[in-house]
């Protein structure tokens, strides 16, 4: 396999804004983003869910566009748009037919510039976003696990343990005030990175970022929030009640290494090798073998992240729904074989080259796509922004598979036994609220 | 970077600058003498490919509620010369995803790989179609997950809801089941399942696409030689029984008492992809609700704030298609959305859409279209709905024409055809104390529970 070469270039203006420009003409189609360096973990106290929450404001209007006008100018240039709120960081992104490029980033500039919300349209988002909650969490078999029933039983901070959903108490008491200063804090050129990805001359692509987003000043300097947790001397467990559901479920939590580190890249590994498909060994021993488990999943921030867009706190999450006929702690004990056994013996060294094979095919596939056909090269997006945001290096994309191909399968099992103890693991157990039918 | 020769200019949104021309990359469409049908096109975004290998009968046709489905996900648990879990430990090695699955009209195997390892995966591919083993403990152990996923599919508002409205459609035709009960996949025998693979995984009844990193000429080349020797059969097509007669509006309430929201679900029967007015029904459904700048979501979402995600859609099937407006709201909203949804529809069906708003959307179709080009899952995805329903060659190349071409007119008769509002069917899932009384008002109204049975 030839290394990567993917063409990346980047600048800084001079208010901070810094600009990735990565060129493809394979169709007359452009994506581009803006990503902001807040996610849902340093929110304000009281207000848990307002990242989110501000994040479908800024589709609300802004100095130079009205409420919809974002969208409509979107849509009736023959693109998508859409945003996302994660741990550690909120994207905004288009694509479009190349010739929208412009128009993009004057939407993006304005909105970057100048909110402008009014009481009715927070009303009218909060209404939204607690329909949100209901229909993906609050009204769905299994809805929240385990992303929101892990944080607040493995983390004891405030930023990683809070409900990032929102309690509705806390959407309500929500202000307009309280936008205009999130958006006056964390919404500045120097908090965010500015990307543009396919049908772009790079040269025009950088004049364009300048002339549209060159005078919008700079923010205050951010204090950097505490995030680190405690240390962890025991296990951790709670119970959840499933309000649909038949089958009751289970997730564990481990720690992951932070980003970049050695551990971090056997961490990846020791992660395919557990939770890659149906030949990940949790799958194969619990659902395929012994048939404890009906279907198994995880990986590291799963289900709502990935190995590459966290900076703080997260964990490596399995998640099982298993037969009613075991017990959690039946499950949990022939969970911990296959845990144990990976601890113990580390990986069968043939499965280590199939499963960088593995882990570098997934990686391509991201990068061309990672959120459906209408919005190539999102994943690449995202990679770029992310090390950007958090590395400072966006050409990180083209290099950072050779870590990971170099890991041993002495590596994958210290990885094992450093990150999977039960000390400082995690345990959610979702439990059925009435029997299942007969 | 120096300065820039540019003048501020915010305060104004830009113009579009010049399209560029969108051109649909080459395809090579071949049919091998056993039958199989082949298209091939090169995308070299990524060093991978994507293919399907669909055969053009699903559980419509199958002789049990789902068996098709049993059938392919069976189907990759064993052949003749690996066990399952040679099968997953190769995937894993050649670094190929692998999926099988059944629709209404189609059953189908995906797979996306490196291609350095093509001939492999493209060999197992084949195996999987050709010399699937059926082992006995695989089977019941994927009965087992089957019973469990419907259990839980139930429970789950969205599928409960489109189930009913299924039913209410089609009744007895095959379209009007989505899902199996638990007594049918009870009553699955190993031999059913055999029965349907022999019958229906063969040369002639199947159509391969596959987009990627390749030489046309060479991948085809690859592809004769190994499913060259692939032996035809012959299908029967599905049955297409007469369909119910659906008079005047009437209301299905699917009873979820620990629901707290109510699911909303309004259609009725319209046409196929195959009908001339597709794409009419196509540019009518955008205005309507099938884009975030839509009608439907400006109304209920952006200026009432009802629900999250409220969308529609035309569906088409092999024989039928039909129309459906989702919506999930809080449930003291439930009448007060059905009159909106209605309101939009009738205003659709009432008075011409103004020239802007049809511009608009026309653009937002064709841009679409050039975004799905872009990647190797776009162009397979854009191909495989054209090719399986044997669409005119030309279909790709003259869609954005044709989208263009459209008139205000178009879409008023397309609105007055098709969204049904006299006859619509309504179908609301939730906690029938809460909702019985907002649902009565939309006409008479039946209640069912959560298994199907009326209550």
């Amino acid at each position: 396999m030839k290394p990567l070469n993917i063409p990346i270039e980047s600048m800084t203006l001079p208010n901070g804004l810094r600009v990735v420009i990565s060129p493809d003409h394979i169709a007359p189609v452009a994506t581009i983003g803006v990503y902001y360096n807040i996610g849902f973990r340093i929110e304000p106290r009281g207000r848990s869910g307002f990242a989110h929450l501000f994040e479908h404001m800024m589709f609300q209007g802004s100095a130079n566009a009205g409420k919809m006008v974002h969208i409509k100018m979107v849509n009736s240039s023959g693109g998508v748009l859409n945003g996302s709120t994660h741990y550690d960081l909120t994207n905004y992104y288009e694509s479009v037919p190349s010739n929208a490029l412009e128009r993009v980033l004057w939407l993006e500039a304005d909105r970057m510039r100048a909110l402008k919300v009014d009481d009715e349209n927070l009303r009218n988002q909060r209404d939204v976003v607690k329909e949100e909650v209901r229909v993906n969490v609050l009204n769905q078999p299994y809805g929240g696990f385990p992303w929101l029933d892990m944080p607040p039983i493995a983390y004891r901070n405030w930023a990683n343990a809070h409900n990032f959903y929102g309690d509705f108490a806390d959407l309500d008491a929500a202000t307009l005030e309280d936008v205009q200063k999130f958006f006056k804090t964390y919404y500045s050129p120097s908090n965010a990175v500015l990307l543009m990805l396919g049908d772009v001359d790079v040269d025009h692509g950088f004049a364009l970022a300048e002339q549209h987003f060159g005078s919008i000043p700079s923010g205050p300097a951010l204090k950097p929030t505490d995030v680190t947790e405690p240390p962890q001397i025991e296990e951790r467990r709670g119970i959840v009640e499933e309000a649909f559901g038949t089958l009751p479920g289970i997730a564990i939590g481990y720690p992951a290494p932070p980003r970049l580190t050695p551990e971090w890249y056997s961490a990846a590994i020791l992660d395919q090798a557990l939770h890659g498909g149906r030949a990940g060994l949790i799958y194969r021993s619990l659902v395929l073998e012994r048939q404890i488990a009906v279907d198994t999943e995880g990986g590291i921030q799963y289900p709502v992240g990935d190995l590459f867009d966290y900076n703080g706190p997260t964990l490596m999450v399995s998640r099982l729904l298993h037969k009613p006929e075991y017990s959690a702690d039946q499950t949990l004990v022939a969970f911990d074989e296959v845990i144990d056994h990976v601890k113990q013996n580390g990986i069968d060294p043939d499965d280590l080259t199939p499963i960088k094979v593995k882990f570098q095919s997934d990686y391509f596939s991201m990068l061309e796509g990672g959120q459906g056909s209408s919005t190539p090269r999102y994943g690449l997006m995202h990679l770029l922004a992310c090390f950007t945001l958090f590395d400072n290096d966006p050409k990180l994309v083209n290099t950072v598979l050779a870590g990971f191909l170099a890991v041993t399968v002495e590596g994958v099992q210290s990885a094992a036994q450093q990150m999977l103890t039960r000390h400082n693991r995690s345990i959610v157990i979702r439990q059925p609220a009435k029997k299942a039918a007969a | 970077m120096t300065a820039t020769p540019f003048p501020e200019t915010h305060g104004m949104i830009p113009p579009l600058s010049p399209e560029r021309p969108v051109i649909w990359p080459q395809r090579t469409h071949a049919t091998l003498p056993n039958g199989l049908e082949v298209v091939l096109v090169e995308s070299h975004t990524i060093p991978k490919f994507n293919g399907q290998l669909f055969f053009r009968t699903g559980n419509a046709a199958a002789s049990a509620p789902g068996l098709a489905e049993i059938t392919s996900s069976v189907l990759r648990t064993g052949t003749s010369a690996r066990t399952s879990r040679q099968i997953e430990e190769d995937l894993r090695r050649i670094g190929a995803d692998l999926s099988s699955g059944a629709g209404t009209d189609t059953s189908v195997i995906s797979f996306a790989g490196l291609v350095d390892f093509s001939a492999e995966l493209l060999g197992l591919v084949s195996e999987l179609s050709r010399q699937a083993s059926f082992p006995a403990d695989e089977f019941e152990r994927e009965r087992r997950q089957m019973l469990e996923g419907l259990r839980i599919e139930r429970t789950t508002p969205g599928f409960l809801a489109g189930e009913r409205l299924r039913k209410v459609l089609f009744g007895a035709h095959p379209y009007g089941s989505v899902s199996p009960m638990e007594s049918d996949v009870e009553n699955y025998t190993l031999e059913q399942l055999k029965a349907f693979y022999r019958e229906h995984y063969h040369p002639a009844n199947a159509l391969l696409v596959h987009v990627g990193d390749f030489s046309p000429q060479e991948m085809l080349a690859q592809v004769e030689k190994i499913f060259g020797a692939w032996l035809p059969g012959k299908s029967e097509p599905a049955p297409d029984p007469p369909l119910p007669v659906l008079q005047g509006r009437r209301v299905y309430l699917v009873d979820l008492p620990a629901a707290v929201q109510a699911q909303v679900l309004v259609g009725n029967r319209a046409i196929t992809r195959k009908h001339p007015d597709w794409l009419r029904l196509t540019l009518a459904n955008s205005i309507y609700g099938g884009a975030f700048n839509s009608r439907l979501v400006m109304n209920i979402r952006e200026e009432k704030g009802y629900t999250y995600s409220p969308r529609s859609g035309a569906h088409p099937l092999r024989q039928h298609g039909y129309f459906s407006v989702h919506a999930a709201v809080r449930n003291e909203v439930t009448a007060a959305t059905l009159t909106e949804i209605f309101y939009e529809i009738d205003r659709m069906r009432s008075t011409p859409v103004p020239p802007d708003e049809l511009a608009d959307a026309r653009n937002y179709l064709t841009g679409l279209f050039s975004l799905g080009l872009a990647t190797q899952g776009g162009l397979a995805g854009q191909l495989a709905t054209t090719t399986l329903e044997r669409l005119p060659e030309d279909y790709l190349e003259t869609y954005r024409e044709r989208i263009l071409a459209l008139t205000s007119a178009d879409v008023l008769d397309a609105a007055q055809k098709y969204f049904d509002s006299a006859n619509a069917q309504i179908v609301i899932v939730g906690d029938r104390a809460q909702l019985e009384a907002q649902a009565a008002q939309f006409g008479p109204f039946e209640v069912f529970d959560a298994q199907g049975k009326s209550i």
